[in-house]
């Protein structure tokens, strides 16, 4: 009996869990990136968002991939095909295995981290292409504190957040390990505002982005993030400041959203 | 004083006119405007003057022409994204490794 109650406590909390995540495998997000030069808007790259079921011979998992493609006018001058990918637990989000491939105006790079949360560590492999044309790897085995997540799952989590009664000013960590280490970033609630987007006008959640000492993102609160204020939570729109300028992500299409 | 207003258009509309040819045509317009302001006032300072205009002429033609381009460039030129046959393989490759990765960690 007890055994019974227990396996359903389990099943219970995780249908609990599950609902919590706002999308499902076969959403596709896609944004037009652009860049500010003299103040003037360049459309350079579109980035695709899109999740999927991976089947292994025990489980199923939930593929996380995000793609950078430059526009064929730009391929000829700095040509981007940047590939990030994440497998996780579609219940709770955990990372088993993050890779990210990376093409960059003829610069390449491959990382891959697999995670071993029982022992909170991660191997990671990170392979550059060498000058005689080969390529060589570096491997390592990292600590990680309990919540630390890639990238990708970083961005999905950050749907997660329950914004609804959110006060404005409140804050969010999350531990992002991104090249080897371990980064905190901050996202702090700035209240709602409506958005004129690609898919229509939303009320949004409006979200400043602080990285804790680093200087990959500057200027205060020049760094934002609008999340559609309804239960996808969909980003929309992205405002940043890097050190080589002004950058956008806006919204072009959503499809196979969950509600 | 006209002589340099002259060769800061020159500069100007060859600028505005490769900016047109580049994919960063949209920055066409600052560089064309300054060429179009320097040619007006170098009309404005040649015109009692029987001397050649033929330059000053080139010039706003050159920017003109860029303006041309760059106009064109905005409302027929779509945007698409390059070719993606080897991002799409490479995903492929990469997840048929990373469900034996996957089996490998247990799952």
């Amino acid at each position: 009996m007890q055994r019974l109650i227990f396996t359903f406590l389990f099943l219970f909390s995780l249908t609990i869990k599950s609902q919590n995540i706002p999308f499902v495998a076969g959403e596709k997000l896609t944004f037009t990136a652009s860049y500010s030069m003299s103040g003037l808007l360049t459309d350079l790259a579109q980035v695709t968002m899109k999740t999927s079921e991976v089947k292994t011979s025990k489980s199923t998992l939930l593929k996380l991939k995000c793609t950078a493609t430059t526009y064929s006018k730009w391929d000829n001058f700095f040509k981007i095909r940047d590939l990030y990918e994440s497998y996780v637990n579609p219940n709770t989000l955990t990372p088993y295995l993050y890779k990210r491939d990376i093409y960059e105006g003829g610069y390449t790079k491959f990382v891959q981290y697999k995670y071993n949360h029982d022992s909170k560590t991660v191997n990671s492999l990170i392979r550059k292409s060498n000058r005689k044309g080969g390529t060589y790897d570096k491997k390592n085995t990292l600590s990680i504190s309990e919540n630390t997540n890639d990238i990708v799952t970083t961005i999905y989590h950050l749907r997660r957040l329950d914004l609804s009664n959110a006060s404005i000013g409140v804050s969010y960590t999350f531990t992002v390990l991104f090249d080897n280490k371990e980064t905190i970033v901050n996202f702090k609630y700035d209240g709602k505002e409506d958005i004129n987007t690609a898919i229509g006008t939303k009320e949004c959640y409006k979200l400043s982005i602080t990285v804790d000492s680093s200087d990959v993102l500057k200027g205060k609160n020049s760094n934002l993030l609008w999340l559609t204020a309804d239960a996808n939570k969909i980003p929309v729109y992205a405002k940043f400041k890097i050190p080589v300028g002004n950058g956008e992500l806006k919204i072009k299409s959503a499809s196979g959203l969950k509600y | 004083m006209k002589k340099l207003v002259i060769i800061l258009g020159i500069i100007t509309a060859t600028l505005a006119v490769i900016l047109s040819v580049l994919p960063l045509s949209n920055l066409t317009y600052i560089p064309a405007i300054a060429a179009l302001i320097f040619g007006l006032i170098a009309t404005y300072m040649t015109r009692d003057n029987k001397e050649s205009k033929k330059i000053i002429h080139l010039l706003l033609l050159i920017t003109i022409i860029s303006l041309a381009i760059a106009t064109y460039k905005s409302i027929f030129n779509t945007v698409e994204i390059g070719n993606t046959e080897q991002l799409e393989e490479r995903e492929k490759e990469s997840e048929e490794k990373a469900i034996e990765e996957l089996e490998d960690l247990g799952l």
